[in-house]
């Protein structure tokens, strides 16, 4: 009994709190909306192929090609069948959310039976093969709009929905790992022929999770649809995968909460490095010589740093400084550099937009984390209470 | 009945015989000991009864029926489970969670069930960790089920194995080496815990060991495999004085 009590209050919670940040999104500009929404659809993405590539193990960089299947085919269908069917808007979203991922499972499905036996770098191929087969079969259906787009009508937009199913999407993963269902599935991660003699069924298992990962992410791809009204396969190049796989590496392969806090973060940071502005009030520019200035400071505070790290004997306050040490020389060498290479003039009147610069410092920052930490933000830790009150209990230790 | 009988199993790697017309038989409840020197084919013959490899001829019966070709994870759900010679723990999971990996098998509740985390997966999940914590007393690692199994010292690694193999709840135990690396004592405990599963927990146990005193004390019937052949079989005592098995084991102490 108690047990139905809570899980009915959390399920109820976790609507109103997906419609408050509705309520909340409302009261901003549309730019601000957007932003909220597609942090709420990558959050669904980076969540549902954490379960592929972290919990499983598999490497999936095609991600995108089932959030383009289920943009689509609810796109298709909305144009075709929404006069006709006499739905609330609502509940047609709803039906073109089950619509999205049963396509995208059943897409899933097809890619994932026969090349679930590759291991590693094959499946990757694959997975890459597949999403460019399917953007380059989109681009060249007129009935799908080809490369001009399909305008997809009506336009429904609820955030509501895109952070519920966010939630849903988190909240499966985490079930499943709560429960020991979820145990052979990191068994397959760590090792198939061990788990194999242990009674799993490997490809049973690699398929599930292939299955319910592409889902969540057709799912999302419905919500997309409807909500900009208007979608090209350029929607789902290759970079989106890249950028959903990068969330999750970012995050901790394996770790829900990493690839939660990573996909906001950067899904975020595009748009912030976009919105930065000069005195002048345009968008804020560097000049060549700075951005490569930027990058030889990265590149040797991060040699620095591995360099203090790698000596394991050294005592922990000494490392700390080093750390500090290291970020701030970062620091005065970008200055150094760039004053330096400004004086070419070549280099000094090149000028780029922080915004074009999304893709370098997406690369950027995941060379500095793979050489820094190549477990991830998270590693395999997970959000929990008990590891917040362990933490604040250490905190409250240390200062007694 | 024989429980286990290999009947004339051969597996060739491009001209490599490394498992050739090997027969034997297991009765339910042996302990039963397969030896010979490196490359001989033991882990070899562990592969084909588990299914890792499919023999290129001969057949392999299990309580009767064929279970040649059978895939693994089919023959783990038949009652035969194994331990691997170079320790395959789920190194990332606890030590507890290693076993009931084990033990999942055994699960009733579907798939949609965990991932709505429904009352019925809750208590199975229950049960599987207490009988995990059953089988991690039997092979003392009660005290550790909560460490990463990767961080346990190379003996207790070899014990998990033993644990994990026993949750999927065997007839037929398939342990590989699994006093490599261990120290005399450690060794001495293995032995009577080898014991007490086959006494307490009523499994046939089938093991490959180097370590001639521990086979000989252990086991009750031994085959000896040389280049992927059989050359001898019998009790300790006929195989300590074969010509053929010290001839192989030449300047070893057999
Ligand atoms: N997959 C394979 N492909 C090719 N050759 C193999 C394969 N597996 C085993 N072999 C060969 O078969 C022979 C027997 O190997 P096996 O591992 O069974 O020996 P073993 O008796 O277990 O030896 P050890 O005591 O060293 O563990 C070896 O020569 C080995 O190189
Ligand atoms: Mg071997």
């Amino acid at each position: 009994m108690k047990f139905w009590i809570i899980r009915i209050l959390s399920i109820v919670g976790a609507i109103g709190g997906c419609f408050a940040i509705q309520g909340i999104a409302h009261t901003q500009n549309d730019y601000t909306q957007r932003l909220i929404i597609l942090a709420g659809l990558y959050v669904t993405l980076a969540v549902s192929l954490n379960l592929i590539n972290g919990i499983t193990g598999q490497f999936s960089i095609g991600h995108a090609a089932f959030y383009q299947v289920g943009a689509y085919l609810s796109g298709f269908l909305s144009v075709r069948f929404f006069q006709s069917a006499h739905l609330p808007p609502m509940v047609w979203l709803f039906c073109m959310m089950l619509a999205g991922a049963a396509a995208a499972a059943v897409a899933g499905l097809v890619v994932g039976l026969p090349s679930l036996r590759l291991k590693g770098d094959y499946l990757a191929i694959v997975t890459l093969g597949f999403g460019e087969i399917i953007r380059i079969q989109v681009q060249n259906t007129p009935a799908l709009g080809g490369s001009y787009g399909l305008n997809v009508e009506p336009k429904i937009q609820s955030t509501a929905f895109v952070w519920l199913l966010a939630v849903l999407c988190v909240a499966v993963c985490r079930n499943l790992l709560k429960t020991a269902h979820g145990l052979p599935f990191l068994a397959v991660r760590e090792d198939e022929v061990a788990s194999s003699a242990m009674g799993v069924n490997v490809t049973r298992i690699k398929v599930s999770a292939f299955i319910l990962g592409s889902a969540f992410a057709g799912a999302a791809g419905a919500l997309l649809a409807s909500y900009e009204g208007f979608i090209t396969p350029a929607t789902f190049a290759m970079d989106v995968s890249f950028i959903i796989l990068t969330m999750v590496v970012l995050g901790g392969t394996g770790s829900i909460t990493g690839s939660v806090i990573s996909a906001m973060f950067l899904s975020y940071l595009p748009e912030y490095l976009r919105g930065l502005k000069d005195s002048g009030g345009g968008p804020l520019t560097l000049s060549g010589g700075t951005v490569i200035a930027w990058m030889v400071a990265v590149v040797t505070t991060v040699a620095v740093i591995r360099w203090i790290y790698s000596d394991g004997g050294r005592p922990r306050l000494q490392r700390f400084y080093g750390l500090i040490g290291a970020i701030v020389g970062g620091f005065v060498v970008q200055l150094a550099v760039g004053t330096g290479l400004n004086h070419i003039n070549k280099l000094h009147d090149a000028k780029v937009e922080v915004g074009q610069l999304r893709m370098v410092i997406f690369a950027m920052t995941l060379i500095v984390l793979m050489l820094l930490r190549p477990q991830g933000v998270f590693a395999h830790h997970e959000f929990s209470w008990n590891w917040v009150s362990k933490l604040f209990k250490r905190g409250k230790g240390a200062t007694a | 009945m024989s429980i286990l009988e290999l009947n004339k199993a051969t597996i060739r790697f491009g001209g490599l015989v490394a498992v050739n017309e090997v027969s034997f038989s297991l009765n339910k409840g042996d302990l039963f000991g397969l030896i010979g020197p490196n490359g001989a084919g033991k882990t070899t013959c562990f592969n084909l009864i588990t299914g890792v490899y499919k023999p290129t001829s001969g057949d392999i019966f299990f309580n009767g029926t064929a279970i040649t070709g059978t895939p693994s994870n089919k023959i783990a759900k038949l009652g035969i489970c194994r331990t691997f010679q170079n320790i395959r723990l789920f190194k990332a999971l606890s030590v507890l969670e290693n076993v009931v990996v084990g033990g999942f098998l055994r699960h009733e509740t579907g798939l949609f069930s965990a991932l709505t985390y429904l009352p019925g997966s809750i208590k199975e999940t229950e049960k599987l960790r207490a009988d995990a914590m059953e089988l991690l007393k039997v092979v003392n690692l009660e005290q550790v089920a909560h460490v990463r199994s990767a961080d346990l010292s190379y003996g207790m690694q070899r014990r998990l194995e033993i644990a994990r193999a026993m949750a999927t709840g065997p007839e037929l135990l398939l342990l590989d080496e699994p006093a490599a690396g261990m120290n005399p004592l450690e060794k001495e405990e293995l032995l009577k815990m080898v014991r007490k599963i086959r006494d307490e927990h009523g499994m046939t146990v089938l093991l490959i060991e180097h370590d001639m005193r521990f086979v000989m004390n252990l086991c009750e019937r031994i085959v000896v495999l040389d280049h992927g052949e059989e050359i001898a079989q019998g009790p300790p005592s006929a195989i300590r004085n074969d010509p053929k098995v010290i001839a192989a084991y030449l300047g070893e102490a057999v």
